[in-house]
């Protein structure tokens, strides 16, 4: 029964299809705010299906050089990462399926693999525009991960646990993006880094370098990729929303939560010019990190002080 | 200084080269000179801070006068000095080189050797610019006993080399076909992480032979031909060439035709520049703007096709005046759209000079100081950015400018900020002209007959594009067609600003540099045509023009 339950919950629910299919109407709410944003009608509902159809039923093109088994390996590796992540997050205001202690650390780790893949993936994919792509990748991903970490870091050293479970009920009784308003500030700016949106989207910059590290793929192996980041989308909000925002709850008004940040970065994404890879790490460090560490530091002391 | 004083200084600065002086027009010096006086005769002029190198001017004079003829023109104010310089009309004769003066004048002499075949010696770049890489060694498309024949396509030599690995740079391709450009050119950069170190550019690949074709065709026909060098700034060509042959055959323009010409002119820079703010603000990655503007762009465009009936190729000059009439309900439509254009472009202008996070990418970014906007032959908006007051508008004023005088904009600090800072206050400069001309419109005729052979003579005609300026020589034989036009446009003078400003920066700055000074790349490229081999999308102008009346007949039976 249990091995059962376990395969459903992997299929279908909370990940799997369900998670899929979310990550693409997630990614499709997105495109749309932004799209009404800039004065556009954007994209109809369905789009995002639609174009992971049309990737799949495309031919997949390997470059001569490019090792076999990492070009077709890691977009695998990058989904399975991200739908792992999954199975730890509270998607949809669904207590988390899995728990264990010190889950945190791993859920994020698994998020990050998708950009890892992403780097490793333009390496391998042996353009000079891949390469430069999984360059910035990758030290993008050195610019925001700790910040990202630090902010998620405020809500369980406040609840006193490393699993998401608990620290999400935790701040279902405190508002945590009250109590830590920089924290949350820095966690929101990272999902976006994290994501490569705009203006974090230098990895991609298109009138650069084409396509970044993906320049190289095409097909089944892009949209793989394609729908990873999507996944990571939404666990990455739900995660957010769970830990800032009121934890464990209502799966109607969970959803409004997310939509509600959703929209938040849709606004930030139309607002702002495409930061130079430099300026990004620059930003991050100088001021990301420090905000973030400072938050920790007023809540040691505070919790010290409060003991 | 007036024109008649700078070219007497001219005269007195040339005077120790000089092999016999003439005034061919008012506000013309020629000046012929030897080939080897001509790095001299250039650092006399620019010792004394006279003009500018504007273009070169390669002619074959053919064989009953066997020798070729290279005209380089200087301009400062109205006043153009032309040196003119006669060559044996061998296989590859010597010219010596002034890139190491006037950088610009690499690009004009690439030019030189690979379509006059002229030796152009110690030219710091010799690879080929225009011609494709197919094109057979020694046969130079302007000499007059140039066939199509000849051309045929040899084995391609490598025009552009790899650049040498040093350490852990390499280049970068841009281009011909990359999402930055959606023009066809080549650029590589090298590339030191993130640092550019080296730049090299290719054009040629939307070369059309306009220039050899307008020979063959005759003066009416050219200006349709003329008007599809550009789809951006086609009028700018209609209007420098039909000034130019109206000046050879002395018609004098209605003053009407005049003032609907300079109308469309300013329609056609506020189309323009707000394309150009789009392009721009899309490659720094801000696709909100680009969007925003290029729908306000639409107003114009709209007001351009009713004005005109169409969007992008005009057609309103004809020689000797306009075709259309503005009527007061046109008026009307013109103050509406200016209405709404002035306040969003006011806006744009506050974005543009305020907005944070856009300033992070273009203030101290690209920064060009005066000396070297001289230096490098900037011209146009990129100029007047960096504080040089260079516009043929207000220098050399022509056609309707006479009556309604534009102010002159220019920026102190010669980044991308100052050049966006500078387009949107010419756009708002361009609003207020169309208004007053439309308010003030001359009554009269649209247009005057202009005769069908144009008396024999040469003439330059220039007109400032929304890119800087235009330049035309034009050349009559007395017959129906001209027997020389060369044309020069301002994003060929640009180019050599632009690739040295980005040695230094990083590469998420490139496509901002490129973007900044608007290069227009159909502009460049004009001058051969390509057959290849059993190549059936060839065809020939009989059964073009065949072709054409079918499909009209078609389409009239189906309405």
């Amino acid at each position: 029964m249990s091995v059962l339950a376990s395969l459903l919950s992997l299929m279908f629910f909370p990940a799997g299809i369900s998670l899929i299919l979310s990550g693409m109407l997630y990614e499709w709410a997105d495109r749309k705010l932004v799209a009404r944003f800039q004065n556009r009608i954007g994209p109809r509902w369905f789009q995002p299906l639609a174009d992971t159809i049309k990737l799949l039923s495309k031919e997949e093109i390997k470059p001569h050089s490019a090792h076999n088994l990492l070009f077709y390996g890691l977009p695998i590796v990058a989904l399975s990462g991200a739908l792992t992540a999954a199975l730890y997050t509270p998607i949809l205001g669904f207590s988390p399926i899995y728990s264990f202690q010190g889950d945190l650390i791993v859920a994020l780790y698994l998020l990050s693999l998708l950009t890892m893949c992403t780097g490793l993936a333009g390496w391998n994919g042996a353009s000079r525009f891949s390469l430069i792509g999984a360059t910035r990748s990758l030290t993008q991903l050195f610019a925001y991960e700790a910040p990202f970490l630090l902010a998620l870091l405020g809500p369980a050293m406040a609840a006193g646990t490393w699993t998401i479970k608990d620290i999400s009920a935790y701040a279902g009784n405190h508002w945590m993006f009250l109590a830590q308003p920089v924290g949350f500030v820095v966690a929101l700016i990272g999902l976006m880094g994290k994501l490569e949106l705009p203006p974090f989207d230098a990895p991609e910059a298109e009138t650069e370098i084409v396509a970044g590290a993906l320049t190289e793929y095409s097909g089944r192996g892009l949209a793989l990729f394609h729908i990873g980041k999507s996944v990571e989308l939404v666990v990455a909000i739900s995660l957010v929303t769970a830990f800032y925002l009121g934890g464990i709850g209502n799966p109607l008004i969970f959803l409004l939560k997310t939509l509600i940040i959703l929209l938040f970065m849709a606004m930030l994404q139309s607002m702002l010019t495409r930061l130079r890879i430099d300026q990004t790490v620059g930003m991050w460090w100088r001021f990301g990190a420090l905000l973030a560490l400072l938050q920790i530091l007023v809540i040691v002391l505070l919790k010290g002080w409060l003991s | 200084m007036t024109t008649e004083t700078l070219l007497q200084r001219a005269t007195e600065i040339l005077a120790p080269f000089s092999k016999g002086n003439s005034n061919p027009e008012a506000n013309r010096l020629d000046v012929n000179i030897e080939a080897s006086d001509l790095p001299a005769a250039t650092a006399a002029l620019l010792s004394s801070e006279w003009g500018y190198l504007s273009a070169i001017t390669p002619t074959d004079l053919g064989k009953e006068v066997n020798k070729l003829e290279v005209i380089y023109h200087f301009c400062e104010g109205a006043a153009i000095t032309s040196l003119r310089i006669h060559l044996p009309r061998e296989d590859q004769p010597d010219i010596p080189s002034i890139s190491d003066q006037i950088p610009v004048a690499s690009f004009f002499e690439r030019e030189l050797s690979e379509m006059l075949g002229v030796h152009v010696v110690g030219t710091p770049d010799s690879s080929r610019l225009f011609l494709p890489d197919d094109w057979p060694n020694g046969v130079y498309p302007l000499r007059e006993d140039f066939s199509i024949e000849q051309a045929a396509p040899v084995e391609p030599r490598e025009t552009l080399p790899e650049m040498g690995r040093v350490g852990n740079k390499f280049t970068v391709p841009i281009g011909p076909q990359h999402p930055a450009l959606k023009e066809p050119g080549h650029f590589e950069f090298a590339v030191d992480g993130e640092i550019i170190t080296g730049a090299r550019m290719r054009l040629g690949y939307v070369h059309r032979g306009i220039e050899k074709a307008t020979e063959q065709r005759n003066w009416i026909q050219n200006l349709y031909l003329l008007e599809r060098i550009c789809g951006i700034c086609s009028h700018t060509h209609t209007s420098a060439y039909a000034m130019g042959v109206e000046k050879l055959a002395q018609v004098d323009v209605p003053q009407r035709a005049q003032a609907i010409r300079e109308i469309v002119a300013g329609l056609e820079r506020v189309h323009s520049h707000l394309l150009w703010l789009g392009v721009a603000a899309h490659e720094a990655g801000f696709d909100t703007l680009f969007m925003y503007s290029w729908r306000d762009r639409e107003t114009v465009m709209d007001l351009l096709e009713t004005l005109t009936g169409n969007r992008v190729n005009y057609s309103i000059t004809v020689l000797g005046g306009v075709k259309y009439d503005f009527t007061a309900e046109h008026s009307r439509a013109i103050h509406k759209a200016m209405d709404y254009l002035e306040e969003r472009i006011r806006y744009y202008l506050h974005i543009v000079t305020t907005d944070a996070s856009f300033l992070q990418r273009t203030r101290g970014i690209g920064t060009m100081s005066l000396e070297e906007a001289k230096h490098f032959g900037a011209l146009g908006p990129t100029a007047r950015a960096s504080g040089l007051e260079r516009d043929v508008r207000i220098d050399s004023p022509y056609g309707a400018y006479h009556h309604f005088p534009v102010s002159l904009i220019t920026a102190e600090n010669g980044d991308l900020e100052a050049r966006f800072e500078v387009r949107m206050k010419e756009l708002l400069v361009s609003c207020f002209t169309i208004r007053t001309i439309v308010d003030n419109l001359p009554a009269g005729e649209l247009a005057v007959r202009f005769p069908r052979k144009v008396p024999a003579g040469e003439t330059i005609s220039r007109v400032e594009a929304p890119r800087g300026e235009a330049f035309y020589y034009i050349k009559s034989g007395g017959g129906e067609s001209p027997t020389r036009l060369k044309i020069r446009t301002p994003s060929l003078c640009n180019w050599t600003s632009a690739l040295n400003k980005s040695i230094g920066h990083q590469l998420a700055d490139v496509p901002m540099l490129i973007a900044g000074m608007d290069p227009c790349f159909s502009c460049n490229d004009r001058m051969i045509t390509v057959r290849r081999k059993n190549d059936s999308q060839t065809i020939s102008w009989s059964q073009m023009r065949e072709y054409g009346i079918k499909k009209y007949a078609e389409i009239r039976e189906t309405k």
